[in-house]
């Protein structure tokens, strides 16, 4: 479904991500790990084509399409949306009116929209300006909310779980499991531990990002132990040899 | 004040806004003319008033003539007034301590002008003790006629606890016209009672405007104020000024958007003059065009506890335009606590990103990002005025932008 070859990204003529290959199938579920500043949000924006990330070697590929190029909203509308890692405060923008914006747009039905809503409890927050003056954790339900709302085909989660209580942590695991069900991908970034083993029966790859390139991707079994024993720099020492 | 003292004073420059002979204007009487109802029509659709406004203005004066007057049977069974000031001033012997009594005749060129040659039209509204008004009444001012003055007096009395939403809009048709809008206002609020008073302007290129707006609020009142311009204009200037007793409050309320090479002076100033008044003024100015916006703000702590506030901020929608932000705070009492903030920015690229990444286009992210920066959030305002400010808004962030 989506291809990303031989990918390098720059941002203002500085090379940040290096030779990036991904493949990823309907329902699939890809992990991204990797140390602070190793590219994990650069990544994503890239494929998403947000400014100023930008492409300048390889391409992406979407259900055939080379979509490398496009803006992002052409991208949202064939069904690749980004959850930021920190969401903008909107003033004046209400949250409920956003939500039936995107329910618009993206021909949402209510069930649906309810459904997640219930998990994510993120209705009492309608009636606030988006993201304005919310918590941590409110903000991060609520973009997960928000990115799953457009059904996308493929959704790309930038730490949705960062800075979230473990209560937290099982609902955002179970609105992701959902969507997943539905025939959605994921690409998830995160830092957590416990939000992989809440996901472990799903995740089809992890993919540690390290300096700007994958290093490795495999299996959760072959990953994320090593990882927990020998850190992120120990661990890829010990992934060559294995 | 005699008549010596006000020729002397139509030269007499107001110290805010580019400086504008008078004798570009018809100051005398004019011609009879015929008015199409058409471009009544014209104009108040323009607002955002619709059809049918001869219908349905309680006042509508188009130049000199007063078109409709429609005095609703359920106000006056009420014993409320509509009427022309003029008549007014006959009519009732009191009306005359209300008249000239909060703002000066020889302020400067253009209040003399009203008061020498406006013949006291404009409107005037009484809403008695205890009664109110919670339809809104609707008055409108326009301008069909070229290089003409128009000038007004209105005066509102809103009597001891009552209640009055008054809607005013003023314009002309969306063409050259070259004329000049000079409103004198006077505003009373009594005691426990509440006026919340609506503005719309849509002026034109050419259009030279200078409302006068001074309003007194009585002990325990309340005064809302919502003012929209959005159109282009030569120049506006307008510095209304509310006067607060015990235990009264004011909320200012205006929005801004400056187009084409219009230069926009509008403030808002705020006294405290009695004990545990409080005062908001909140100001959204959108730089469009190579426009010149002044947002002036000002509020004065005499008495206390009191408090006050201003949020003034402004956004740049194109690279000619200027905001200049000039909020004022000055207390002469050591329990008035006044406190002001005011920014202003572009477009931040990072909104504009975030809606793109939710499948929005650039332009309709642009769109959002000013509809959300206009919306002033005004609860204090009934729901009629709200739906009238939300199609506002609407119209004015949907039109082209950067
Ligand atoms: N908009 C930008 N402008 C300039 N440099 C950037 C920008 N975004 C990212 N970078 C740089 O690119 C590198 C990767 O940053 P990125 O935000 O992608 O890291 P990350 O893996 O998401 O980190 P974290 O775990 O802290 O979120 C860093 O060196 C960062 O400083
Ligand atoms: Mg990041």
């Amino acid at each position: 479904m989506l291809e990303v070859r031989e990918v390098d990204v720059a941002v203002s003529g500085r090379r940040i991500l290096t030779n990036i290959n991904m493949d990823i199938k309907s329902r699939e579920l890809h992990v991204v790990i990797g140390p602070n500043g190793s590219g994990k949000t650069s990544l994503l924006n890239a494929i998403m084509g947000l400014k100023p990330y930008e492409v300048i070697k390889g391409s992406i590929t979407f259900e055939g399409s080379n979509i490398t190029l496009e803006p992002p909203y052409v991208k949202a509308k064939r069904g690749i949306v980004v959850a930021y890692q920190l969401p903008p405060t909107i003033k004046g923008l209400t949250t409920g009116r956003f939500v039936e914006e995107l329910m618009k747009r993206f021909k949402v039905e209510g069930s649906y929209a309810e459904v997640l809503s219930e998990i994510l409890e993120v209705k009492d927050l309608f009636t606030r300006y988006l993201f304005d003056k919310m918590s941590g954790g409110e903000k991060k339900r609520l973009e997960t909310f928000l990115t799953l709302l457009t059904k996308p085909k493929i959704a790309l989660l930038d730490e949705p779980d960062s800075g979230v209580d473990i209560e937290s942590l099982n609902k955002m695991s179970e609105a992701l499991k959902v969507v997943l069900n539905r025939g959605t991908s994921i690409v998830l970034v995160t830092h957590s531990p416990h939000m992989l083993k809440l996901l472990r029966e799903h995740i089809t790859v992890v993919h540690v990002l390290y300096g700007g390139t994958i290093m490795y991707s495999g299996l959760y079994d072959e990953v994320i132990p090593y990882i927990e024993k020998y850190g992120f720099s120990g661990a890829l020492s010990q992934f060559v040899r294995v | 004040m005699d008549r010596e003292a006000l020729l002397k004073a139509l030269s007499k420059p107001s110290p805010y806004g580019p400086d504008v002979e008078l004798s570009r204007f018809n100051l005398g009487p004019a011609e009879r003319e015929r008015i199409e109802e058409k471009e009544v029509n014209r104009i108040s659709s323009r607002l955002g008033f619709g059809k049918d406004l001869l219908r349905k203005a309680d006042y509508l004066q188009v130049n000199e003539s007063i078109l409709s007057r429609s005095m609703r049977e359920k106000l006056a069974e009420r014993g409320a007034v509509v009427l022309p000031t003029s008549e007014a001033l006959k009519k009732l012997d009191w009306v005359k301590e209300y008249s000239w009594r909060l703002v000066r005749p020889d302020t400067d060129k253009y209040t003399a002008a009203a008061s020498l040659y406006s013949n006291e039209l404009g409107f005037f509204i009484y809403v008695p003790p205890g009664t109110k008004i919670k339809d809104p009444i609707y008055t409108c001012l326009f301008i069909t006629r070229r290089g003409y003055a128009q000038l007004l007096h209105n005066i509102v009395i809103v009597d001891d606890g009552a209640e009055l939403n008054l809607i005013t809009g003023c314009g002309v048709p969306d063409q050259p016209i070259g004329s000049l809008h000079v409103g004198i206002s006077e505003y009373y609020v009594g005691r426990k009672s509440k006026l919340t008073y609506t503005m719309i302007h849509a002026w034109a290129p050419d259009m030279v405007v200078r409302p006068r707006t001074v309003v007194r609020v009585g002990e325990g009142g309340e005064y809302v104020s919502y003012y929209v311009i959005y159109s282009p204009v030569e120049s506006l200037q307008t510095y209304p000024k509310v006067y607060l007793g015990e235990n009264a409050r004011a909320t200012l309320n205006s929005i801004v958007v400056g187009e084409s090479r219009g230069v926009y002076d509008v403030g808002s100033a705020i006294v405290l003059e009695g004990r545990d008044s409080a005062g908001e003024i909140l100001s959204r100015n959108l730089g469009r065009g190579s426009s010149l916006i002044y947002a002036r703000s000002r509020i004065e702590g005499r008495a206390g506890p009191s408090r006050g506030h201003i949020e003034c901020l402004g956004l740049i929608d194109d690279d000619n335009a200027t905001i200049e932000s000039l909020p004022e705070i000055s207390s002469s009492n050591p329990e008035a606590i006044l406190t002001h903030e005011a920014a202003i920015g572009k477009i931040s690229e990072d909104l504009i990103n975030y809606l793109l990444s939710k499948g929005f286009s650039e332009e309709e992210a642009r769109t959002a990002i000013i509809k959300g920066f206009l919306n002033i959030e005004e609860p204090k305002l009934p729901q009629q005025i709200r739906e009238v400010i939300k199609r506002t808004i609407e119209y004015i962030a949907s039109r082209a932008t950067g």
